[in-house]
């Protein structure tokens, strides 16, 4: 009897260790919605963080760059790649929307792996990164799609519509599903990465807190700027594709 | 300071679900691993950021002071260029001003020449004139001595007798004694 309560009070104290919290949300009420406030506020945190950094960047422009100014062109440069790689002519107007998808989920990303959220503590749920909520991610991949139909019927009026039977008729049912597996990939892919990290990390975290979850910090790191950049290049993908075959 | 933290121990001490505050709990907050992990990251993240970046710096300025040293060098061939265009119009304007001149005097030379040749064709078509009238004259005044012969001697010849022969005879006698006496 007292073995099994011992046993048993060991196991509760094992659960009180590894508790991890996964679904529980900090709930707030705007109107009639509840809201993920914990995205939000990181979410807020992320923006006031790219923001400030390039106001502070922009404030003295010089021919010669000086270290910020130079890191800041250098990720233009890099973004502007991506766009003109996938997008081919008129890539101009679109490197703003491909750039602010990128750095968002990049240092979203990275600042959920690299900062210590759990300092700070919640009611119900924790911080961590805004993208591993599939809120965001279905909102930035339905954005993603907003862009790409606009992009297409900008540039080709309703002639756009004709590329659902662009190789042959047969392929109709197709190419309309593939207008709904597009965002549905794209926020499935980056939400499923994000929190699966998460979730490798604190439950490493739990069970050996010191030196073993490195390695795997580290991988999630390169994955998370992978991500940022495939879901990028992906945008950029679908904007050049519905773009093209402008005869 | 030292109030900032005491209240969040404070905050640090209260119940760790249901409410907001600080969680100081090292084993679940990660700061170790975070920590290393940040500076791991910065360590060789920072040897590969400025490395990139002190290319990226210093092939701008290499494309500058290119540009600049190709400015200097279009600027300095313009000014050869446009020196040279204006001693080649100082020439092209003394060459023309001159072959005007030589112009006027072949011109002229040319007028004269052709004037004295055509005096001599017309003194030419003169004397041709002159010599044609003259000859066609005489060739008439041939021919009208020709017909009065012609017509003398008819008439002699019809009226012609022995006698008047005879009488013409001693007349033309009488005229070359006389005549043969004036000489001597």
């Amino acid at each position: 009897m007292n073995v099994l309560l011992c046993s048993i009070n060991t196991l509760k104290r094992l659960y009180d260790i590894s508790a991890v919290e996964v679904g529980q949300h900090f709930y707030w009420q705007i109107g009639s919605f509840q809201v993920h406030a914990q995205v939000l506020i990181t979410s807020w945190v992320v923006i006031a963080f790219l923001l400030v950094s390039a106001i502070l960047v922009i404030r003295n422009l010089q021919t010669i760059p000086t270290f910020g100014q130079n890191f800041f062109e250098y990720v233009l440069e890099f973004i502007r790649d991506v766009s003109k790689t996938q997008i081919g002519e008129d890539y101009g107007p679109w490197v703003p929307f491909i750039g602010t998808m990128f750095l968002f989920i990049f240092v979203s990303n990275w600042s959920g792996a690299l900062l210590p959220w759990k300092i700070i503590q919640l009611p119900h749920g924790e911080l961590a990164a805004p993208t591993n909520d599939i809120n965001t991610t279905v909102a930035l991949a339905l954005l993603t799609s907003v862009a790409y139909f606009y992009a297409g019927l900008s540039k080709k009026g309703l002639a756009y519509f004709s590329k659902y039977i662009q190789p042959t008729p047969i392929l109709l049912p197709i190419n309309i599903l593939e207008d709904f597996t597009k965002p549905l990939s794209l926020s499935f892919r980056l939400f499923g990465n994000i929190l699966a990290d998460e979730l490798v990390v604190v439950v490493l975290v739990s069970l050996v807190p010191l030196v073993v979850p490195i390695p795997v910090m580290f991988l999630g790191l390169f994955t998370s700027g992978i991500q940022a950049l495939i879901f990028a290049t992906l945008a950029a993908a679908y904007i050049g594709e519905s773009m093209e075959g402008h005869h | 300071m030292k109030n900032i933290t005491d209240s969040f121990l404070c905050l640090g001490y209260w119940p760790s679900a249901g409410s907001f505050g600080f969680n100081t709990d090292i084993l679940a907050t990660n700061p170790i691993n975070l920590s290393i992990v940040l500076g791991v990251l910065v360590f060789f993240g920072k040897g590969v950021l400025s490395d990139l970046l002190d290319n990226r710096k210093q092939r701008i300025l290499r494309t500058i002071r290119n540009s600049e040293e190709l400015r200097e060098g279009a600027i300095e061939q313009l000014e050869k260029a446009q020196a040279r265009l204006r001693k080649v119009e100082t020439e092209a304007d003394r060459f023309r001003v001159n072959g005007y001149s030589e112009i006027e005097r072949e011109k002229l030379n040319l007028i004269n020449s052709i004037y004295t040749t055509l005096e001599q064709l017309e003194n030419y078509k003169n004397e041709a004139i002159h010599f044609e009238q003259q000859r066609v004259i005489n060739q008439v005044r041939q021919r009208v001595l020709q017909q009065a012969l012609q017509g003398a001697l008819g008439t002699l010849n019809s009226c012609l007798n022995n006698e008047l022969h005879f009488r013409t005879v001693n007349v033309n006698i009488g005229i070359f004694g006389t005549m043969k006496e004036k000489k001597n």
